[in-house]
């Protein structure tokens, strides 16, 4: 009997349900794609770029795996709330409570075998979008892969099987110890207490001297070395976690001692604010720190995007070395803006297994090379060659110089000689066009078009064989690009998570402040002012970790900066991928005000 | 002539009009408060009382008739009027106190005020002259789980009062507590009665009845009957409103 009641009260409240469901969905669908891609050898094996993105979803998957263990707990929590008064009134119609557990330990698990399921070929669907995105950023064809992966199918559900019947257990387990009053009256009871005014104060001091001595470790990085990671990671954990509990709560009682606790619905506001937070304590710091830790996968994976041409500048001069270019390809160079160009005579000889240049040309118009001064910082020096510089083929003119040959040339020994001597040998000349482009991003469409074309002249199609420092530019856009978009894509996961997270936590309460509002709207409250009371409430409880979040990343980058490995524009990506993360925070504050306000929120449209 | 503070002309109420069976929970009520009057409302279980107040304290619109409160004609209006009408003209004291327990007992009194955008200046006295009335002045730091029932139903007494309303709702305001505080809390009604506030109140409790002074009783969406204290002395009354409970009933 009861398992025909309990579908029926599901029912009832799809709508509920239907965030829940779309929230695990999404987290296995996450999940698996992670799964599929990081342990696929298909993928990874076949190239050394694949190789090092396996290691990075693998730690991915981890941290993954680490957070849904937090979500599946708050989204069952949630799940709980809304089923609470349902098992209290059937314990009360005489239910068993070995009945009832069994039903609600049936019900979680049946909930996340569903969601699984569903979030697995969306799974699928994800894998074939992200696959196909990360053999285009790597130039790798996936002949083999297919998005449908068994084993990763089986990690996946073995691991969320686990996860939901654990938690079935723990769901049947409490309410088993609950009586039925107390279920039925569950959304009734509070446990709101005024916290003591020394303990704040204590707290709220060491809060802050936590935060700053972390944030200290991670700006004095090259003093402390590792120290500065483990320090930072305690201090600023628990640091976080006693701003919430005391820091926050004395800011907004400040404001409660002053004449705006008297507008409006202000006082009831800031008291909710206050309560919610300090219960929220947890919830919130994890929110923080994971925020951060999102933000900052995105901020460092953008930012070694971003230091790709410098890299590549360091080393070499120029960008590409053209032998005998053709009209076309003069047609191209002439395209690229802000850009120098030399030409010189080139004669090879196999017999003596030598490259000659003329000694006139490379004095008229020396070459120029770059070298690294500070590899950590990426500072780079710009040198004019001298002649006495060929007759070592470890100086940087040699190399340089050697690197923008044709593939046949650089198997031979660069001698440079007199004009007379070069006209006596008997080869035939090559003209060698050096080109640099000064702003490698602007040019890369000319340059991988020039590539290709002196690819094809080579007899090859590794334009990687090109030579120049345009070459090493692509291969490290791969490398890069797909730790940026899985630092992207890691981080997304994250905070949609996180922010479900939040949501259903905040959720939960609803049922429990429905009283409240009703009272508020009995004694003459607009609904217009509940509204904005809630709106209130839910942007402190999403701000709040938000702000602290991004206060973590803007110190935690010194610590990247500091050691040398973000140079310049870090800052730059860190505004934009915060621009672009508090957009999707937003769409969650957004549905949690609606869904909140819809469930407490007295009806006013009166059937007359 | 004594101002009427509440009246209604032939009040209707159907629920679910539209639907294969709709029930009529209100058939035709006209009723009269004077100002200064402490006015009982009795009636079982599904009478009709619930929607009568609901209506009353603008919380609902009656489907037809008319609704008259301090001279204004609160029939037709909308949701926003609603609503400040109720934080200006009308107090409420509910069975289960409904304090909000993140406030203290001040600020929790101070709220109808602060609703209606009240000068911080002018709160103060305000929730100072209630909390005297009903000399609850040393709670009003403490918050509603620091209080006994019967120190938050006196609370949320001084919060109907606060804003001075033409006239105080009561839904079964002694219903969650024991005798002596109830007693007490219907005390402090008289007193504030006596002092010119007008009181309807919604019980089906005999003895909480028998501190009104005219007694209205409600069955099937009809008032039925109606009786008055007079000079009759509590006790007297008391037994009266027992006998008309026996018949009418039945």
């Amino acid at each position: 009997m009861l398992g025909k009641i309990s579908p029926s009260g599901i029912k009832a409240r799809w709508k509920d349900y239907l965030v829940l469901f779309s929230g695990m969905i999404i987290t296995t669908a996450i999940f698996y794609m992670f799964e599929a891609i990081s342990t696929n050898d298909q993928f990874t094996t076949n190239s050394p770029v694949g190789e090092s993105a396996k290691f990075v979803f693998i730690f991915g998957s981890v941290l993954l795996a680490i957070i849904t263990l937090v979500y599946v707990f708050y989204a069952n929590n949630f799940l709980m709330s809304m089923r609470k008064h349902d098992y209290g009134l059937f314990m009360m119609l005489g239910a068993k409570s070995r009945v009832i557990s069994r039903l609600i330990a049936m019900e979680t698990v049946v909930i996340g075998l569903i969601s699984t399921i569903i979030g697995l070929i969306v799974g699928v669907g994800f894998t074939k979008i992200l696959s196909r995105f990360l053999a285009s950023q790597i130039h790798m064809p996936l002949t083999h892969f297919s998005a449908f992966y068994m084993p990763a199918m089986w990690t996946t559900v073995i691991m969320f099987l686990v996860l939901f019947i654990i938690a079935g257990f723990l769901n049947a387990r409490t309410f088993v110890k609950t009586s039925a009053l107390r279920l039925l009256r569950s959304s009734q009871q509070s446990d709101w207490k005024q916290p003591k005014a020394v303990s704040l104060w204590v707290q709220a001091i060491l809060g802050i001297l936590l935060l700053a001595g972390g944030y200290y470790a991670m700006y004095d990085i090259k003093q402390l070395k590792l120290m500065a990671v483990a320090i930072g990671l305690v201090t600023i954990v628990l640091g976080t976690y006693f701003v919430f509990n005391s820091f926050f709560v004395m800011l907004l009682q400040v404001i409660q001692r002053s004449k705006m606790n008297t507008k409006g619905l202000n006082s009831f506001t800031l008291a909710q604010l206050k309560f919610r937070i300090r219960d929220y304590t947890k919830i919130l710091s994890v929110v923080s720190l994971l925020f951060a830790l999102a933000l900052g996968a995105i901020t460092v994976g953008t930012g070694f995007q971003n230091m790709v041409p410098k890299l590549a500048q360091g080393n070499g001069y120029y960008s590409v070395g053209i032998t005998n270019p053709s009209s076309k390809m003069n047609a191209l160079v002439d395209q690229i803006k802000d850009k120098s160009t030399i030409t010189y005579q080139q004669k090879i000889d196999p017999q003596t297994k030598s490259v000659y240049y003329r000694i006139d040309q490379l004095q008229k118009q020396p070459i120029k090379y770059s070298e690294f001064v500070d590899k950590a910082t990426l500072k780079a020096k710009i040198s004019t060659a001298q002649v006495a510089q060929y007759r070592h083929n470890d100086s940087g003119a040699y190399q340089e110089l050697w690197g923008l040959q044709a593939p046949d040339a650089k198997a031979f020994k660069i001698k440079v000689v007199s004009a007379n001597s070069f006209n006596r040998i008997t080869a035939k000349t090559n003209q060698l066009l050096m080109v640099r482009a000064n702003n490698m991003d602007a040019a890369t469409t000319t340059l991988t078009k020039i590539t290709n074309l002196q690819a094809k002249q080579y007899g090859t199609k590794n334009n990687q064989l090109v030579g120049g420092s345009f070459a090493t530019y692509q291969l490290l856009k791969g490398v890069f690009g797909s730790l940026e978009f899985m630092g992207i894509f890691l981080g997304i996961a994250f905070l949609a998570m996180l922010a479900s997270c939040l949501m259903f936590k905040i959720l939960s309460g609803a049922a429990s402040d429905k009283i409240r509002f009703d009272m508020l709207n009995k004694i003459g409250t607009r609904r217009s002012v509940l509204k904005r009371s809630i709106w209130v409430q839910i942007l402190g409880l999403f701000t709040l970790p938000g702000i602290l979040g991004i206060i973590d990343v803007a110190f935690g980058l010194q610590m990247f900066s500091r050691s040398g490995l973000l140079i310049g524009g870090a800052y730059q990506t860190f505004a934009i991928t915060t621009g672009g993360f508090l957009i999707l925070y937003l769409i969650y504050f957004a549905v949690t005000v609606l869904i909140y306000s819809r469930i407490v929120v007295p009806k006013t449209k009166v059937e007359k | 002539m004594t101002t009427k503070i509440v009246q209604t002309k032939d009040l209707h109420k159907t629920y679910d009009k539209n639907s294969a069976r709709p029930y009529e929970a209100l058939k035709g009520i006209n009723l009269s408060v004077d100002q200064g009057e402490f006015v009982g409302i009795m009636g079982a279980s599904g009478s009709g009382k619930t929607t009568l107040l609901n209506i009353l304290a603008t919380l609902d619109q009656p489907t037809s008739g008319s609704v008259e409160i301090d001279g204004q004609d609160v029939t037709n209006f909308s949701s926003n009027q609603m609503a400040d009408f109720r934080s200006k003209k009308l107090g409420f004291i509910f069975q289960d106190f409904n304090l909000l327990e993140t406030l203290t007992a001040k600020e929790n009194i101070a709220l109808p005020l602060s609703l209606q955008n009240t000068k911080a200046a002018l709160i103060e006295p305000a929730v100072k002259t209630a909390a005297t009335k009903l000399a609850i002045e040393d709670l009003l730091d403490k918050y509603p789980n620091q209080l006994s029932g019967g120190q938050k139903q006196r609370v949320a007494a001084a919060r109907a009062l606060v804003s001075n309303p033409s006239i105080i709702f009561g839904d079964e305001p002694t219903g969650a507590l024991d005798s002596t505080n109830a007693r007490e809390l219907l005390d402090t009604l008289s007193g504030i009665n006596n002092q010119g506030v007008s009181i309807l109140l919604v019980t089906h409790d005999p003895f909480s009845a028998s501190f009104c002074k005219r007694i209205l009783f409600i069955k099937d969406g009809q008032i039925g009957d109606e009786i008055e204290s007079g000079d009759k002395g509590r006790n007297n009354f008391y037994q009266e409103i027992l006998e008309k409970l026996g018949t009418f009933e039945q």
